[in-house]
Parts: C-alpha cells; sequence; structure tokens
C-alpha cells in the first residue's frame, strides 16, 4: 500500500527544484510494523488527532522539533525508518503525563514505549534473536539454554579443573559451601564468556543506532557538534544518576523512588560482584579473602543492602503498575519480563543466602542453579530485552547532549519571575 | 379538530422554546410554555451578535416576542419549572411548580428604591462579571418587561425600605411556591445548554487568573448592555485588550472533559475576534485550533479572516496557561503542529472557547427518559409523546435551533392529531 501526499509537479524548466523536493513526500507505510506496534500495546496512536497536546505537555521535550506529537503521526502512517532512528523516543521516560492528558485517549507515552521496544528488536545482532525473546511462546527454549550451559559447565567440571590443575581450595575448608558446586573459577570463567558474549551482540545494536542517529543528524543539517563526545557523556552520566529526568514527571513521581532504588541497588550488587572477581589481580584490594564473607563484612552488607534496594524498588514498580490503570501503564510483555527477571533473580538470590546461614541442606543447590540461570538469562538477553534501555536510552541521552538537541524548553511553569 | 387537541408543553423558553411554541400557536394549537429564569429569551438575549450576518439577536427577539404576547393560544410561566409529567401520549397531566414573585404587579415600581438597597448578588445575566440588588431588572430587552426580587439577597432591612417605598399590597412577602396542575397532549423540551464549567479546565487557568474569561463572557463584554458598556477590556485592570488569544476546543473534543465538538466555538471565536476588530483598533488576535470548524456557508466568514494581516491562526491545542504576575499577562504552552515548535506566546486576554453542555432536567417522567452518551435527548425520546429540540438534542447553532423546533412543533401537532383519532 502506497500513498502520496502532495502533488509532484511535473517538471518544468522554471521550476526550482529544492523546493519540489520539499513539497514531495512519499509515504510507504510498513503494515508489518503498525501490526508489531499494535500488538505492543501501543494500538491506540490511531486515535490521535494531532493537537499536538502531548509535545506541549511533556516537560522533557524541547521547544524544536517536540516529542512525542511528531512520533504519533509516524507510528499512524507506518514510518518504521524514521522512528526507529529517532533519538527522541529514548529521551522519553514513559511518564504518561502525555497520556494523561490526551483528549482522545491515544497513550503517546505508551506508544513511544513500544515503539523502544521495537527499536531494541530491529537493532539487535543477531535479529531473530531479539524478536524470539519478546514472545512468550519460546520462554522454555530461552530459559532452557542457560540451564543447559549451566549443566554443560557442571559436568566439564572436573575434567576441566584436573587438566588445569584448578581446585576448588575452598572446598575443604568450609563445609556449607556453594563453590563445592560451582568452585570460582568455573563461575567467573562462565559469566566472563557469557558476558562478553552479550556485550559483542550490544556492541553491534549501538553501531547500527549510532550510525543512524548520525546519518539524521546529517540530513538535519546541523553544522557540527554542540559539545564534545566525552563531556556529552559526562553529563549524561550525571543526570543519569541524580534521575533528572524521572524527577520531571508529575502523573507518577513515585516512579522517581522506584527506578532510584532498582538502579543503585543494581550497581551496588554489580560493583560488589566485580571487586570480589577481580579480587585475584586487583592490587587496590588484599588477596586473602575468605568465602564466603560473614555477614558483617563490608562488602556482604552492601550486597545485601543492595538486594534489599532492588525488591523495594521492584515491589513499587510493581504497584504503580497495578495501581492506576487510567493513568499508568499497566506495562508490556516487553516490560513485565525484565521486572519479572529481576525479581526472580533478587529472590532466590536471598533465599540462597539464608539457606547458607540456617545451614539448611537440602534443595539449598537447587535454588542456587536457579539464581544462577536467571542471572544468566539475564545477561545474555541483555541486548534483545528491555533491559537493553540501560544501553540505548544512554547512548541516545549522550547523542542529545553530543547534537545540541537536549535543550531546555522556555515552558511557562518554568520561567521564573522576579515578583 | 383544533379546538379538541389538549395543550402543548413547551419546557424552557429560549429559542427553541419560544420558535416552538409560536410556530405550534399560529397553527391553531394551545401551548403552555415554562421557564426557569425570569425572562424568555434563554442564552440567546446574552448574545451581542449572531453569525455569520452580525446582527444583533435582539430584532428577531423582539419580534418572537411579540408573536407570544399577541397570541391568546401562548401561556407564559416564568420563574417556574415542571416537576411531574404523567400519563401517555394525548394524555398527559404535568405539575408546574411557578416561584413565588412577591411583586403583585398592581403597582410600577419606583427606581430610586434600588439604590438604597444594600443585599448584592452576581449578575448570572453577565457571567457573574457585575452584581445587581436583590431587585433588579434582568436585562433591557426582558420579557416580562418588569423588576424581579431575589428574596434571598434582600436583607430584612432592604425588605423593610422595599416595602416602605410602595402601597401595602404592591407586595406580597407571603407568597409561595405555587403548584399548577395541566392537562395537556404533548411536551417538547428545550431546555438548552450551559456553557461547560471551565474551572475543571485545570492547567488553563480559568477562575485562577483574572484576564482568562470564557467566550460567553465575550459576548457580554462586547454587548452595549453588558458589564462593560461594549468594551473589550481586561478585568484586571479594565484597559482595552490588543493582543488576544482564542483558546479553541477548551474542554471540547476531550475525553478527560467534553468528548464531543460543540459545533459552535469555531465560529464563535471568529464573530469575536470581528468585535475585537472593530472596537479595539489595531488589535492583533491569534486563533489556536486543532480544526477550524466551520461548514457550509460559514466557509466563507473563515476564508475572509485569513486575510486579515491582525488575525494569526495557529494549528495546534493550547495544553496550558499561566500568568506573568507583574503585567498579568498569560503565557501559552501550545505546539505549532505545522512548523513543529512549541511555542510559549505572551497574550494581554485569553478568551477560552468553551463547548455546550446539556441542561440536566428534573422532570418525574411516566417512564425514564433516556439520554445518549453525552447526556443529550434524541429528537424523538423513548417515550411517545415526549419530544426535545434545539441544544437539549444536540450542540447547535441558532439557525438550526429555529429549524429543529419548528419540526418538534411539528411532530407534537401529529402526536395531539394521532391521539384524538
Amino acid at each position: 500500500m502506497q500513498d502520496t501526499v502532495g502533488e509532484k509537479t511535473k517538471e518544468s524548466p522554471e521550476a526550482p527544484v529544492v523546493e519540489e523536493k520539499e513539497i514531495a513526500v512519499r509515504i510507504e507505510p510498513d503494515l508489518e510494523f503498525i501490526r508489531a506496534l499494535s500488538m505492543q500495546g501501543g494500538d491506540l496512536f490511531k486515535k490521535c488527532m494531532q493537537c499536538g497536546t502531548c509535545s506541549a505537555t511533556c516537560s522533557l521535550s524541547p521547544d524544536s522539533k517536540p516529542f512525542p506529537s511528531k512520533e504519533m503521526a509516524w507510528a499512524a502512517w507506518g514510518m518504521k525508518e524514521k522512528l526507529l532512528r529517532d533519538p527522541d523516543v529514548w529521551l522519553c521516560f514513559h511518564c504518561n503525563d502525555c497520556s494523561t492528558k490526551c483528549p482522545r485517549g491515544a497513550r503517546p507515552g505508551d506508544v513511544l514505549s513500544a515503539v523502544r521496544q521495537e527499536s531494541v528488536i530491529n537493532h539487535s545482532f543477531p535479529r531473530f534473536l531479539g524478536r524470539m525473546v519478546n514472545k512468550p511462546q519460546f520462554i522454555p527454549l530461552l530459559l532452557g539454554i542457560p540451564v543447559l550451559l549451566l549443566g554443560l559447565a557442571l559436568f566439564l567440571r572436573d575434567p576441566i579443573g584436573e587438566k588445569l590443575n584448578l581446585s576448588n581450595f575452598t572446598g575443604d575448608r568450609i563445609i556449607f559451601n556453594y563453590s563445592n558446586m560451582f568452585p570460582h573459577w568455573l563461575i567467573n570463567g562462565f559469566f566472563l564468556i557469557i558476558s562478553m558474549i552479550a556485550l559483542i551482540a550490544i556492541l553491534i545494536g549501538i553501531k547500527r543506532f549510532w550510525r543512524e542517529l548520525r546519518a539524521m543528524s546529517g540530513s538535519n543539517g546541523r553544522a557540527g557538534p554542540a559539545k564534545s563526545l566525552i563531556s556529552s557523556a559526562l553529563v549524561s552520566l550525571k543526570n543519569i544518576l541524580i534521575h533528572k529526568n524521572f524527577d520531571k514527571c508529575t502523573t507518577v513521581h513515585s516512579r522517581y523512588i522506584s527506578h532510584m532504588f532498582v538502579f543503585f541497588g543494581f550497581m551496588a550488587l554489580s560493583m560488589v560482584t566485580l571487586w570480589v572477581i577481580s579480587s585475584g589481580f586487583n592490587p587496590l584490594i588484599k588477596t586473602d579473602f575468605v568465602y564466603p564473607f560473614g555477614f558483617w563484612s563490608p562488602w556482604k552488607v552492601l550486597a545485601n543492602l543492595g538486594g534489599l534496594a532492588l525488591l523495594g524498588g521492584l515491589a513499587l514498580m510493581i504497584r504503580d503498575r497495578f495501581r492506576d490503570n487510567e493513568h499508568t501503564s499497566t506495562g508490556s510483555y516487553f516490560d513485565w519480563t525484565l521486572i519479572s527477571t529481576l525479581l526472580i533473580v533478587t529472590i532466590t538470590g536471598f533465599i540462597t543466602e539464608i539457606l547458607h546461614y540456617v545451614r539448611l541442606e537440602p534443595h539449598r543447590h537447587l535454588v542456587y542453579f536457579a539464581h544462577l540461570v536467571f542471572i544468566c538469562a539475564l545477561i545474555l538477553y541483555l541486548p534483545y530485552s528491555k533491559f537493553a534501555h540501560l544501553v540505548y536510552r544512554t547512548v541516545a541521552m549522550i547523542y542529545a547532549e553530543y547534537s545540541g538537541r537536549n535543550v531546555a524548553s522556555l515552558r511557562s511553569k518554568e520561567i521564573q519571575y522576579s515578583g | 379538530m383544533k379546538s379538541n387537541a389538549k395543550p402543548i408543553l413547551v419546557i424552557g423558553g429560549g429559542i427553541a422554546g419560544m420558535t416552538a411554541a409560536v410556530e405550534a400557536a399560529e397553527v391553531g394549537y394551545d401551548v403552555i410554555l415554562v421557564e426557569k429564569e425570569a425572562y424568555l429569551g434563554g442564552r440567546v438575549v446574552q448574545m451581542n451578535r449572531y453569525f455569520p450576518k452580525m446582527c444583533p439577536p435582539s430584532c428577531g427577539f423582539e419580534i418572537n416576542v411579540r408573536r407570544i404576547r399577541q397570541n391568546p393560544r401562548i401561556t407564559v410561566y416564568t420563574l417556574s419549572d415542571v416537576e411531574e409529567i404523567s400519563g401517555q401520549a394525548g394524555d398527559f397531566k404535568a405539575v408546574l411548580r411557578v416561584k413565588p414573585k412577591y411583586l403583585t404587579g398592581k403597582y410600577p415600581v419606583d427606581v430610586s428604591v434600588v439604590e438604597k438597597l444594600t443585599g448584592e448578588r452576581n449578575n448570572d445575566f453577565n457571567y457573574g462579571m457585575d452584581r445587581t440588588k436583590g431587585l433588579y431588572f434582568p436585562h433591557d430587552m426582558a420579557y416580562p418587561h418588569g423588576y424581579v426580587i431575589d428574596r434571598e439577597t434582600l436583607s430584612d432591612t432592604d425588605a423593610g425600605v422595599l416595602q416602605g417605598s410602595m402601597p401595602d399590597d404592591a407586595i406580597d412577602w407571603e407568597m409561595t411556591d405555587e403548584k399548577i396542575k395541566v392537562k395537556i397532549g404533548a411536551v417538547i423540551i428545550a431546555a438548552g445548554w450551559k456553557p461547560f464549567d471551565a474551572t475543571k479546565l485545570d492547567t488553563l487557568g480559568y477562575g485562577q487568573y483574572q484576564n482568562v474569561v470564557t467566550n460567553v463572557m465575550m459576548e457580554r463584554m462586547a454587548s452595549n448592555n453588558g458589564p462593560t458598556g461594549g468594551e473589550i477590556t481586561r478585568p484586571s485592570d479594565g484597559r482595552k485588550a490588543m493582543n488576544v488569544a482564542f483558546v479553541q476546543c477548551a474542554g471540547s473534543r476531550d475525553e478527560n472533559h467534553l468528548p464531543y465538538c460543540s459545533a459552535v466555538c469555531c465560529m464563535a471565536s471568529l464573530k469575536q475576534a470581528r468585535y475585537l476588530r472593530d472596537k479595539n483598533e489595531n488589535s492583533k488576535t491569534t486563533v489556536f485550533y486543532i480544526d477550524i470548524r466551520t461548514i457550509g456557508r460559514l466557509e466563507k466568514f473563515y476564508y475572509d479572516m485569513l486575510d486579515d494581516a491582525n488575525i494569526s491562526f495557529v494549528k495546534g491545542k493550547v495544553a496550558a496557561i499561566s500568568e506573568n504576575p507583574d503585567s498579568k499577562n498569560l503565557i501559552l504552552d501550545v505546539e505549532d503542529t505545522i512548523t513543529r515548535e512549541n511555542n510559549h506566546p505572551e497574550f494581554e486576554l485569553v478568551v477560552l472557547a468553551t463547548g455546550m453542555a446539556p441542561n440536566s432536567i428534573n422532570i418525574k417522567f411516566p417512564s425514564e427518559l433516556l439520554l445518549n452518551d453525552y447526556g443529550f435527548i434524541e429528537g424523538a425520546t423513548n417515550i411517545e409523546g415526549i419530544y426535545s429540540a434545539g441544544c437539549s438534542k444536540h450542540p447547535c447553532d441558532v439557525s438550526s435551533t429555529t429549524k429543529d423546533a419548528t419540526a418538534a412543533a411539528l411532530k407534537a401537532i401529529q402526536c395531539l392529531i394521532g391521539g384524538e383519532e
């Protein structure tokens, strides 16, 4: 199905060629893409009447080419290319101020969320994995892969250990020790390989995304970058750390708190993990770590606090999604898979820890195994799931600074009067 | 045949009710016209001009009043409402409630007494932009043409002063609600509309900022008998408004407020932009809109205004308004959806083009009267013998209303004739 807006005038010697190009816009609706967006819960864009309330309401949107009204038009017209290379969809933090004010109930916030999912899938490498990760029927297969991989690691533990002369150095000293099952060399090595695979995939995705962003900035005719890449990155990282954009959300301000908890909880846990893994070669740490840590070891305390923050933040997120369907988003499959995976990881992590402290033998290795399966899934599918937002959004934010897109709006309510 | 027919009860004395009443009465049917205000004419007499001809409603109104006054078949009850309707098509019984007028009408009111009264009330006729005393004249053209007492506004001293200025039997404070039972054959509901309550538009600042007014207030300001004597000024300082914004679809076509289009607000704003061009020389006007809905012959009115350099049109719905506390000017947040820019222009006066909400009806019917999703009544209601007309049916302009009211009168007559056979 093709449609042409604006008649292309017949070429005549006098007709200025440049203007002609401006008038004729050839729209080739991508019906598959419209269908995909509709399936992600963003099917209400068809109700949009282009009144612009959303753009004028949004507290994150810049004054020039504001979002999300233009994206709503692109979505309705099935303009996939434009949407997928649009950094603005990643500048939206889905606070739904626009959806609350939308006179037609077209829910622009949810539409942009659906576009972000399509963006992750379409940039991902390999792309078929992106599609699989976001379809419920593939859950058994997607969980089966980590189970198999971890099973394989267990199966190869002794042969490899003997061959490379790697022993379980704490195994004999402490009885109730998970490292009997997964010695440190194995677990570190295993997750290093998994992380590398995910890293390569996400880097390819980002490379595709960045290339498109650059191509688009060329067409915008901007002379050059507004800031250096490094200072853009520093500003963006600062904004991420203080959750500046979340703080501007008025419809559901608790998202600022919940994301803050999840974010810093996750950061704490990641930091502890990386620190501990690096203990073998990190000159900043004395190498006499005794595993497992005591309950009051600073690392253990930080990890437990991180876990609690994660749990609390996730609980708040889930509550918000059930609380008020009218104004907040109830979440899509894309959204729920990330929340539930994180929740399962956190809960199995705590159970593993508790079973260790109570010295309860039965099944604790099973829980530990499940914990590792979900961590493996989390890392392995990062480039294809909502988890990828941490990379795409960061890149888009840096790009917005870099290209000068991130200019504060002169919204009337933010004007400071002398009086 | 005609002489045996029972009267038609017309509920509402606005342009729809008045038209239905005279159309039915002039072909020989008795009509009982019930109006809740103290005067006939409804919303129409509050208007300054009609679009597109820009003639004042007073001339048409005057003719209608004369037709009513001269026709013995029409009985008018003002300050009245209908409590109950029972029975069936062709043979209804209705209970009317007539509020006390206190003035017996035996003597004229001494105008100088008004000055001596102290209690004041908001003047609803001018949408609260000025105040009157407890004894007041509703408006220049009021029919019935006389003073009205608002008992609640009069203090006891006021009542004493009033009593003292006139002979003893000029005022009867003992008057109470009077119940009148009438037999009727058919009912026309012409209860009309009320302006959408703009205070519900929490981001647009009506009721919060003085210089945000509604379109119906603008009509009163532009009227020579209005609160400003026909000057279009800023409520905050009384200066002539020289830079005015019209916010179209203020609450309309919005599922959070009025989900429908009221069909008249675009023309009303264009008409009011013309007032500004005529009254405030060199004033500038900007109309913010989603679509300009001027259909049929009305489109020319819009196209003519596109040529005016002092009137601009911006496609985009205004999302929020805030006030500069020093100048009391207003700053709008709006996306121009053509140029794709978020703009924040400043204006001296903002007019919210609010839509029409149906007047609610508090009458006990023989069976429950069904309303549509938007609260309006379908032309032929679910109760046989009861019809609706004008803005009780859907939002519409005056010319459609009069046609619609004539149609409703015919429906009612058909019911009366059918009922006899």
